[in-house]
């Protein structure tokens, strides 16, 4: 794996068949966690004709079921409550925002997740895409970090310790002796590598923000 | 003086929705310090400096207050920092 770099304007990141497919997996899994048809399917076949009536009906249906705050705490991250203290406002936000929010995660995961199904190692993403990527790669690392119970920064710094320490264990060939949860390494280990292309995105759009303020 | 408290008539429905509300973005172990900063400067319009002080205060007090403003305002930044991914909420400002 490489981090984006700059090329032409364009931010260009480097993958290889086996990082893509890993990739491209969590982002279909957090867009199906959102409520997303699965990527890569026709919408036709899943949404059969409707009419405007049905139309309304599940956009009630929708209404209703948003009033509610989500059980699952990595969806609840992504729609957090917008007032713990006041439950009459927090409910009349999750009405207003929770569907918009919803099908703009959606869409951004939905065109990460068509680059990263394209052939070759190379993923390119423009410049005017790069914020919308980068908040994609957000979500993805929260849902992640939701996971691997990451609540504060010390957890944040206990992960990567554990990660250093089962590198270690499969470098000596001490696997055995391996105190950690293999599945918890594996998240983590995905987890650092998109912390590390989001960085490396943001480097992008930083630098190509002051190289247009230079001009 | 804000100038708008003057049109509003007294006690009605739009006095009370012009009280000043907050928008507070809280620390999180996932969200990247630049990340945030070019967030706070891109849809705040804070210069780089200004949105980096806003950033380390999220990192180090573990909250920020970033905007402030009638509610319907509020509940617009509260919903575009939910878009980007940071934890943000709103109350009413001296709560």
């Amino acid at each position: 794996m490489r981090g984006f770099t700059e090329r032409d304007g364009v931010a260009v990141a480097e993958l290889d068949e086996d990082e893509r497919a890993v990739v491209a997996r969590i982002v279909a899994d957090v867009g199906l966690l959102l409520g997303g048809e699965a990527f890569g399917m026709h919408s036709e076949p899943v949404r059969p004709e409707r009419d405007e009536a049905d139309e309304i009906f599940a956009h009630l249906a929708g209404l209703e079921d948003s009033l509610t705050e989500p059980d699952d705490p990595a969806i609840l991250r992504l729609l957090p409550n917008a007032a713990p203290t006041d439950r009459e406002v927090a409910s009349e936000f999750r009405r207003l925002t929770e569907g918009e929010l919803r099908d703009t995660k959606v869409t951004r995961l939905r065109k990460m997740w068509e680059q990263l199904s394209e052939d070759g190692p190379e993923w390119e993403v423009e410049r005017q895409d790069a914020m919308a990527t980068a908040a994609a790669l957000t979500d993805i690392r929260l849902v992640l970090a939701s996971r691997l119970s990451l609540d504060s920064d010390e957890d944040a710094d206990r992960l990567h310790t554990e990660i250093q320490l089962a590198e270690h264990a499969l470098d000596t060939d001490a696997e055995d002796d391996l105190m950690v949860d293999p599945e918890r390494v594996w998240l983590g280990m995905l987890y650092q590598a998109l912390t590390w292309l989001q960085e490396s995105l943001v480097t992008f759009v930083v630098s190509s923000e002051e190289g247009e303020r230079n001009e | 003086m804000d100038s708008q408290e003057q049109l509003e008539p007294e006690g009605n429905v739009a006095t009370r929705l012009d009280d000043a509300w907050v928008t507070i973005v809280w620390n999180d172990p996932v969200n990247l310090m630049s990340y945030v900063t070019h967030v706070f400067q891109s849809y705040f319009g804070f210069t780089r400096q200004a949105a980096e002080a806003r950033m380390q205060e999220v990192h180090e007090n573990g909250k920020s207050v970033v905007s402030s403003g009638g509610r319907e305002k509020m509940e617009v930044d509260v919903q575009a920092m939910h878009g980007y991914g940071l934890w943000a909420t709103m109350q009413r400002s001296g709560q």
